[in-house]
Parts: C-alpha cells; sequence; structure tokens
C-alpha cells in the first residue's frame, strides 16, 4: 500500500506542476492578450502542424536528415579513429594536444569559416553538426581503448586475430561503454549545432523556419518550433537509451556485480 | 619425435641492469606434463609470455618441433591466472568459447563438447560474471582446448580460487591432457601442485632466473589427491623440490640484504 502510494505521488506532483504552468500560461494568455503570448491552443495547432502538415517536409524533415547524418558521421569517425588512436599507445601523446586544443573551439566559430569552404549548402550544415559532435565520441573513444585490458588483448593474439580483428572484436566492445557516455552528450552538441546552421543562410528546417517565424511576429510559430526541437532531443535521446541498454546489457549486469563485490 | 617446445639459451631483460631471464634452457616433450617452478616474482610469467610468442626474448630461442615461430601460434593456447580479466564479458559463456574457434563447420558441436569436458554446458549461455569463480576458470579452460591445441600453457591457473575448487581443477585438466593427449606447461609457485600434477618439474633460480635443476616425477600417472599426496616417493620429491625452491628464496634474501647495506 505504501509503496504504491510512494509511487504514484511523484508521477502525480510531475503532472500536476505541469498542468500549474500550462493553466497559468493560458490565464496570462487569455486576461492579457499580447503578441508574445500567444494561448495555448494556438501553439498547439502549429505545432500539429509541424507534426504532420506541410511544414513537416520543408521544416522538420530537413532538419532530422542533417542531424543524423552529421551526428552519424561524428559517431562513426569518432568512434573508429578514437579507437585506432587509443590502441596506438606511443601515438597517442603526440595527437593528444592537436585533440585537446581541438575539441576547446566552439563548433559555433568554425560556422563562418564553413561557410566559406562550403557555401550556404547543406554538406556545411552536416559539416558543422559532425565537427560539433565529434569530440566527445573521439575522446571517450581514445580512453576506453587506452583503459582496455591489456590480458584481454594476450588472449586475442593467442587466438590468432589480426590488429584489425582485435581492434573489433575486443578493444571496441570494451570501450563501448564510456563511447556511450560520449554519444550521448554528441547528441545534445548536435542537436544545438543543427538549430544554428540553419539560423544562416538557409531557406528550410526548423532553424530557419523559427528565424522566419521571429521575423514575421508569428509568435505561436516560433513556440512550436522551439517545443518541435525539445521533440527530436526526446525522442532521439530515448531510441539512444533503449539501443544503449540492449548493446550494454552485459555491462550494467558486470558493473553491478563488481559494485556488489567491493561493498 | 622432437620436444614440442625446446627453450635455449633464452634471456629477456626489461632494462639493462635488471635482467628477468639469463640462459634459460629447457625441453617440454610430447605429451609430458611439465611444472615450472621458482621463488615468487622470479619471472616465471615473463618465460611463459615468450614461450607464446606474446614478447621475444633478448637473446636464445624457442623451438616448436625444431622450428622458430614468431606470432602465437595455433597449436597453443594459454589460461590465465586472473579469470575474471581474461574472459570477455560482453560475451556469453558460449561465444567466450567459440572465440578463437576460425572454422565456421562444426563449430557449435566443438563449443558443446568443450563445454561438456569442463562440466559448463549448463551455463553456456550466461554471461562469465554470473558464474562462481571456479566456473569462470573452467570456461577459460574450454576456451583453451576448444582449438585442440598441442600444447597448454598455464600461468598460475588455480591461484586465484578456493582450496577445494583448486584440487578439483586440478584433478580436471589432468584429466583433459590425458584424453587429448596435450603436452602442457603448468607455470606456478606452489610446490605441491607441481609435484602433484606434472613427469617433470623445472626450478628455477631466483631473479634473474635460469634453471637450478630439472626433476622427473616418476610417480604412477593415475594420480589421486589423497593417496598421491600420502605416499612416501611424494613427499621425497616434494622435500626435494622444498628444499631448492626455498635455498633460491634464502639466496634472494641474502642478495637484497646485502644491497641495503
Amino acid at each position: 500500500m505504501t509503496s504504491k502510494r510512494s509511487n504514484i505521488a511523484p508521477l502525480a506532483w510531475q503532472v500536476s506542476t505541469l498542468l500549474a504552468v500550462l493553466v497559468a500560461w493560458q490565464w496570462a494568455a487569455v486576461t492579457n492578450p499580447t503578441t508574445h503570448l500567444p494561448p495555448l491552443q494556438l501553439i498547439f495547432t502549429r505545432y500539429l502542424d509541424l507534426l504532420w502538415g506541410d511544414l513537416l517536409w520543408s521544416a522538420v524533415a530537413p532538419s532530422i536528415l542533417r542531424l543524423l547524418i552529421g551526428f552519424s558521421i561524428a559517431v562513426l569517425f569518432g568512434a573508429v579513429l578514437g579507437i585506432v588512436i587509443g590502441s596506438l599507445r606511443w601515438f597517442e601523446p603526440f595527437l593528444r594536444p592537436v585533440i585537446e586544443y581541438l575539441r576547446f573551439i566552439p563548433a559555433v566559430a568554425v560556422l563562418p569559416a564553413a561557410l566559406l569552404v562550403f557555401g550556404a549548402t547543406d554538406t556545411m550544415r552536416i559539416f558543422v553538426i559532425a565537427f560539433g559532435s565529434v569530440f566527445p565520441v573521439l575522446l571517450a573513444a581514445i580512453d576506453g581503448a587506452r583503459r582496455a585490458e591489456e590480458l584481454l588483448t594476450d588472449v586475442a593474439r593467442i587466438c590468432g586475430l589480426s590488429t584489425a580483428e582485435r581492434l573489433f572484436r575486443v578493444t571496441l566492445p570494451a570501450a563501448s561503454p564510456l563511447i556511450f557516455a560520449g554519444i550521448r552528450i554528441a547528441l545534445s552538441i548536435a542537436l544545438v549545432m543543427m538549430v544554428i546552421s540553419e539560423l544562416i543562410a538557409a531557406d528550410n528546417g526548423l532553424g530557419y523556419y523559427i528565424l522566419r517565424s521571429q521575423r514575421l511576429f508569428q509568435t505561436a510559430n516560433v513556440y512550436a518550433g522551439v517545443l518541435m526541437i525539445g521533440t527530436i532531443g526526446l525522442v532521439l535521446t530515448l531510441f539512444l537509451l533503449t539501443f544503449e541498454k540492449r548493446v550494454l546489457a552485459w555491462h550494467r549486469g558486470w558493473r553491478g556485480l563488481s559494485n556488489t563485490k567491493s561493498a | 619425435m622432437q620436444p614440442i617446445i625446446c627453450v635455449e639459451g633464452v634471456t629477456k631483460a626489461y632494462n639493462e641492469s635488471a635482467p628477468i631471464l639469463q640462459d634459460v634452457t629447457f625441453k617440454v616433450e610430447p605429451g609430458q606434463f611439465t611444472a615450472v617452478v621458482g621463488p615468487s616474482g622470479c619471472g616465471k610469467t615473463t618465460l611463459l609470455r615468450c614461450i607464446a610468442s606474446l614478447m621475444q626474448p633478448d637473446t636464445g630461442s624457442v623451438l616448436h618441433r625444431g622450428q622458430q615461430f614468431k606470432e602465437p601460434p595455433s597449436w597453443l593456447s594459454i589460461v590465465f591466472q586472473d579469470y575474471n580479466r581474461s574472459l570477455f564479458p560482453w560475451l556469453t559463456v558460449r561465444k567466450n568459447v567459440a572465440f578463437g574457434l576460425r572454422d565456421k563447420n562444426g563449430r557449435a558441436e566443438r563449443v558443446l563438447a568443450a563445454l561438456r569436458s569442463v562440466g559448463l554446458e549448463h551455463a553456456a549461455d550466461l554471461y562469465p560474471w554470473q558464474l562462481s569463480g571456479g566456473m569462470q576458470q573452467r570456461c577459460a579452460l574450454a576456451r583453451s582446448i576448444v582449438v585442440t591445441p598441442q600444447l597448454l600453457l598455464l600461468d598460475e591457473p588455480f591461484a586465484s580460487v578456493d582450496a577445494q575448487t583448486r584440487t578439483d581443477l586440478q584433478d580436471m585438466v589432468m584429466d583433459i591432457c590425458r584424453r587429448m593427449s596435450l603436452s602442457a606447461l603448468l607455470v606456478t609457485h606452489d610446490i605441491d601442485e607441481a609435484v602433484f600434477m606434472a613427469d617433470k618439474v623445472v626450478v628455477l633460480s631466483t631473479r634473474p632466473a635460469r634453471v637450478v635443476e630439472e626433476i622427473e616425477i616418476n610417480l604412477p600417472r593415475s594420480r589421486d589427491q589423497l593417496s598421491t599426496k600420502e605416499s612416501p616417493e611424494f613427499l621425497h620429491l616434494r622435500h626435494r623440490v622444498y628444499t631448492l625452491v626455498r635455498q633460491q628464496a634464502h639466496k634472494s634474501t641474502i642478495v637484497a640484504s646485502t644491497d641495503r647495506t
């Protein structure tokens, strides 16, 4: 009885907090109508336009596509390069300063340069997204590869695996818990870079949609666009967590066990 | 028939002032169970890594049936001491055992046969970390015999398990070696274990390790934890090996104390 109540109570609080915010918004919008405080139903209608109206193809789809391509490039490139760099123990110290320097450059600062090099193209936007999100993955993969158990590498050598096979069958899985932690950080950066890259010289995408709506004083559209970006982030994170839960099931069990052992 | 392994004048040093192995020479004959004992820290594991070609000796050579080899060869497999660091935590027991099998043909059957010979067929789909220490080491053992090697290298394989499990594993390893007619090279600091399991005990000196003496163990091959270990021959051999190892350990303390003065 008590446990049931304690399970329901937080959910009830969460729902009522959300409701309170919505009610307060709506009350303010109705009693004091201004352009920057549109009523909820208007925002919701615009949001639905984005979800399955024409805007899905002109605003949401291009954004998601750029995000997925840029983010996938970052994950693949970061993981593979990181594993290789981390495994070359003598080489890593030479490369470290360069990587540490590059990762402190905010991807936003690279945007004008990317615009010069690639022009106002999808390639430029994808590049900026990938550049921004590659470093958490790259650094995590380097660290993960360096921490991989050397004895496992010995086992793989005894089993006659080539260097490339060792990297993919031993170092990569051993580093995967850290890589996934990097990927989660990378996703939020990719989302930021997606929006920013679409604020400059764009003619489609969510960033462009929000910017244009703001210039036309279509406040409800701006809010709907912002909500849509939040939705994309949430859905992608949920996908990622589900995938991670499956791939890293062994790690939770293993870590959980070693924790209880040490305790 | 040429020896399975012929270690000839192997010397190894990580830095010039402190050599680990000094002119180590001995043989492992086909079907023979050889044990290498020595004071702790004398370089047994380094020797084993040189034999497995996981590292190259500075001078001297390791020959297999008269031939040199550079990479870890397929006719050899190793069981390491640290089972919880040598098994892949992301693979099930079955996949851990299958890891070293290149040939897809009959892979499932071979894995199952290996698991059966270590009594782990019921745990095939569990992860290593779900098993007890002894079971994990049996999984490592299954992985090393599934490739049907000619030589089994055992690096203190029973050092991290409890006493009861240790004797069970000893019996299991001896039984497997006999059934598969494997040659084995056991590195251990446990003198009882060495004398009980081996046909020949190689005693190493303190650092830098060289072979002090090779002792043939002429105990009958069907060995029993109780009757063999109580037999006068066993006690006599154990005494001999023990004395040699203790002399070496004593020497190292003298060297250490003269170093200090």
